[in-house]
């Protein structure tokens, strides 16, 4: 159903190339998201994906077919834009119904249609208000309804969540993955935020500049950064990175060690430093440490509450089979 | 104390605006009092103010003697026509302009606004000439096209203004969802700017309406709007202030009410979005 | 947004304001720079010799031509001065608290809406008129001489008559331009202890200064077309008293049927329009960018 495959798709804007060639498979039923940090070319992706934009060379093939000349409207994709993008001048009702409209969907089936999709995404008392009056989430909701209505092959999704508020987000960011448990369709996801990425993925492709830097599972992410700009990415709060000396007695250029994976103490340890900042979430805490003569600030996190304070001494040990070794050219060893 | 002191100077601010304000207004308001007087009154010395004998004598006379009706149809034909002929030729260009913007849509933006500092008058003698040689002068058909060419580019341009602040995210929904060119135009950025282009509406048929160079150099008897018709008094036999009055009443009266309608728009029209 | 298909479609659906304009500005343009060259008058039947620039030394020393541009400038200068220190002191009066705000606009903005012609017979007739016009009663009133404003006064007269049409444009848009002013930089102001006269100078005149430009560019271009109100009123007299360019020209093709001299005459009009033009169009691109 929804296979889609990039053969060294480019993209040029004048003579600035944002996306050099490039390969990329995506599966049929496949959540996959495409994260990076802004300007890395992911959104100018889904846009060529989308057909919004057109490619400079290369094929994109939807379904088995060539679709690299098809306007966005023949190609059976379905996209929720960051802004919702909702008609303001049309009912709920009727922004579900308009993509159904202009495939002439006949009258009843729409009705069926837009009564299931409402009641999936809780929006049936809303049915007759316009977008104006709806909350964030439920706007939110109407552009997914907008998009389920027409049976895509494939879901794009363009920052969907960056416009709610952090309560809302976590819920949101559920109903999108239960509604691809329940669909079973392929969905592309943009996103800048990697807590999202883990969350809902089955395959993350990381971008950078227009460049794929590693395609994987959420979890090979995690655990195998490819290089230290997915290491540095991938993971929250992120990656510690020490070179010199240190590096060197692992035989690597740099190595990096995730906050998560360093054991805290107060009497004996590895390494020692001075507590900057403490940070007590509760359930965990966050320790900013200097002064460890490895790198400016080593971040730990330690599991419940220890009482480090600002000034404290503090003795840290990497767990070594958790150490990621990179070489001199940032790729991993 | 403080709430006194203000309340002084708003009545303060008050009279004195109110005062400034009708002045500027008596002109338009004397000329409503005298279409409604006789001539006698409305030459009176000195001048009567309410007390007269209302009648609406000046109205049918005017309309006997001349035809009223027939020039104030003109009026709004041309005016009406050549706004709609000059919107359909406009929505696609701002909608192009608007949307697809490439490296010379701002050079021609501009292009079309200078078409528009061209003084009339240097371009009146080749224009009289080509529609005397046309059989245009004099026809209404002639001053729809001059309208609509000298009013198209404020259409275009304030089209584009309204069209720029819609997002261009929905008329991509709109592509996503299965919309033709056409069907997008239509479905989704004509309905949203229903707002934007009724006051373009309304500001160009104002200008046509009063538009008096084009009108009063290319018109006769025939095809005459109220400008031109009204330019005729200007050779009065007799008394004729009250039916002056009655004339220029009719001829305004459609264009103040749309005005007080369009005055916030009336700024970013006519200031080529410069002004907001 | 732009896809090939797009870019098609955009060039498709400009290209008939394009043409049309483009049409409407080249041919009236060339025919005009091509009859001031010629011999042409309809009056004389014949052929129409090429003469190179001799209407344009006729159109340029003709005593009228002369009268015409300071009647111009005057008309121009005048009409701008009043409209604009008027509009900015009603501006700043109906910027102030007071009740039935909405009305005095309404009453301020009318005479925009007032068609020329009306306008100018309407005050032609209704308040200059020597015998029947309301300020002939005043004057009489007064115990003074009525005064024949269009025989005595024929270009001041105009400049009134043009002024009160224009002042509810430089109002509307001072006002629209004084409402968008930050509302704490005036109360920043005040804190700073600046009085209401420093206030008005140095924070809100800068403010206005671009919409006070834009509307000494956008009335310029007007007034320097002013046509109908000159010829209901005095046509262009008493001599070339009240003759501006615009009207000169008008006498020159449409009366005495010299379409050399007339065309000549615009060419000249529209080389002086296009000076102002310069500077408004570059107004106007800088603010395309922001």
């Amino acid at each position: 159903m929804g296979k889609i495959t990039l053969s060294q798709v480019t993209k040029s804007f004048g003579d600035v190339q944002v996306i050099p060639p490039l390969d990329l498979e995506i599966n049929d039923g496949e959540f996959v998201v495409f994260v990076g940090p802004s300007g890395c070319g992911k959104s100018t992706l889904l846009r060529l994906i989308a057909g919004l934009e057109d490619v400079s060379s290369g094929r994109i093939d939807i379904d088995g077919a060539e679709a690299t000349e098809l306007p966005p409207a023949k190609r059976r994709l379905a996209m929720v834009f960051q802004s919702y993008a909702l008609y303001p001048h049309m009912s709920v009702r009727k922004n579900i119904a308009f993509p159904m409209k202009m495939a002439n969907v006949p009258e009843d089936e729409q009705k069926r249609r837009i009564d299931s999709a409402a009641k999936a995404l809780n929006l049936s008392d809303y049915l007759d208000r316009k977008p104006g009056q709806l909350s964030g989430g439920q706007r939110q909701r109407v552009a997914i309804g907008r998009a389920i209505v027409r049976e895509p092959a494939a879901f794009l999704f363009d920052e969907p969540l960056s416009n709610l508020d952090a309560a809302l987000r976590v819920g949101m960011r559920l109903e999108i993955s239960e509604l691809h448990e329940r669909l079973a369709t392929t969905m592309i996801y943009v996103t800048h935020d990697q807590v999202e990425a883990m969350t809902m993925a089955d395959k993350i492709v990381v971008l950078r500049a227009g460049h794929i830097e590693q395609v994987g599972s959420p979890l090979e992410l995690y655990r195998a950064p490819r290089n230290l700009f997915v290491a540095g990415f991938i993971g929250s709060p992120k990656m510690n990175f020490i070179e010199g000396q240190t590096a060197e007695a692992h035989g690597a250029h740099t190595i990096g060690i995730r906050p998560e994976h360093i054991e805290v103490s107060a009497t004996e340890g590895m390494w020692q430093g001075r507590v900057a900042v403490s940070e007590h979430l509760g359930s965990d805490s966050f320790f900013h440490v200097h002064d460890t003569g490895l790198a400016d600030v080593i971040t730990v996190r330690a599991s419940g509450e220890i009482g480090f304070r600002h000034g404290d001494t503090i003795f840290l040990t990497p767990r070594e089979d958790q150490l990621h070794r990179f070489g001199a050219d940032g790729l991993r060893m | 104390m403080a709430r006194a002191v203000k309340t002084q100077r708003k009545a303060l601010n008050t009279a004195i605006a109110w005062g400034v304000g009708l002045l500027i207004f008596f002109p338009i308001l004397w000329t409503i009092l005298t279409s409604f007087k006789t001539e006698a009154e409305a030459i009176a010395d000195p001048p009567v103010w309410f007390n007269f004998h209302w009648t609406l004598e000046n109205y049918v006379t005017v309309q006997e003697r001349s035809n009223y009706f027939r020039h104030f149809w003109n009026s709004v034909v041309i005016s009406v026509g050549s706004t709609l002929i000059g919107l359909i030729i406009a929505v696609p260009a701002a909608w192009a302009m608007a949307f697809v913007p490439g490296k010379r849509t701002k050079d021609v933006l501009m292009w079309m606004l200078s078409t528009k500092m061209l003084p009339p008058v240097g371009v009146l003698v080749p224009l009289y000439l080509i529609f005397r040689n046309l059989g245009l002068l004099d026809t209404r058909t002639g001053l729809v096209f001059v309208l609509t060419m000298i009013n198209l580019p404020i259409i275009i341009w304030m089209l584009y203004t309204y069209f720029r602040e819609i997002p261009s995210e929905i008329l991509e929904a709109a592509r996503m969802d299965g919309a033709s060119l056409k069907e997008e135009v239509i479905h989704v950025l004509m309905p949203m700017a229903v707002p934007g282009m009724a006051s373009t509406v309304l500001l160009n048929i104002i200008l046509a309406w009063n538009e008096a160079f084009w009108t009063l150099n290319l018109t006769a008897a025939k095809a005459a709007p109220l400008t031109a018709f009204i330019a005729s008094y200007s050779s009065p036999e007799g008394l004729f202030y009250a039916k002056l009055s009655a004339a220029s009443t009719m001829a305004i009266a459609p264009i103040l009410i749309m005005g007080w309608f369009s005055q916030k728009q009336l700024v970013r029209g006519l200031t080529f979005g410069a002004v907001k | 947004m732009s896809t090939k298909a797009s870019r098609a479609a955009a060039r498709l659906m400009i290209s008939p304001s394009v043409i049309l304009l483009l049409g409407w500005m080249l041919i009236p343009l060339g025919l005009t720079l091509y009859f001031s060259v010629l011999r042409y008058n309809l009056l004389m039947p014949g052929d129409n010799p090429f003469v190179g620039f001799e209407n344009y030394s006729y159109f340029l020393t003709d005593p009228g031509f002369t009268a015409a541009i300071w009647n111009t400038l005057a008309l121009v200068l005048g009409v701008l001065v009043i409209t604009i220190i008027g509009g900015i002191l009603l501006a700043l009066l109906l910027d102030q608290p007071m009740w039935g705000q909405g009305i005095v606009r309404i009453l301020v903005i009318a005479p925009f809406f007032v068609m020329p012609t009306v306008s100018a017979l309407v005050w032609k007739n209704m308040f200059l008129n020597p015998v029947n016009g309301l300020f002939a009663h005043l004057f009489k009133a007064l115990g003074l001489e009525p005064f024949d404003f269009l025989a005595q006064a024929p270009l001041l007269s105009i400049i009134g008559i043009v002024s009160w049409q224009w002042l509810p444009f430089a109002t509307l848009i001072l006002l629209t331009a004084l409402q968008s002013l930050d509302s704490e930089q005036l109360e920043a102001a005040e804190m700073d202890g600046a009085k209401p006269l420093s206030r008005f100078w140095y924070i809100m005149l800068p403010h206005l200064a671009r919409a006070i430009t834009v509307v000494v560019l956008i009335q310029t271009i007007f007034l320097l077309s002013v046509f109908a109100e000159i010829l209901v009123t005095t046509n262009g007299g008493p001599g070339y008293a009240s003759t501006n360019l615009t009207y000169l020209i008008y006498v020159q093709s449409l009366l005495q049927y010299d379409v050399g001299m007339g065309s000549a005459g615009g060419v000249v009009a529209i080389i002086l329009a296009n000076i102002v033009a310069i500077f408004l169009m570059r107004m106007i691109g800088k603010n395309l960018e922001a």
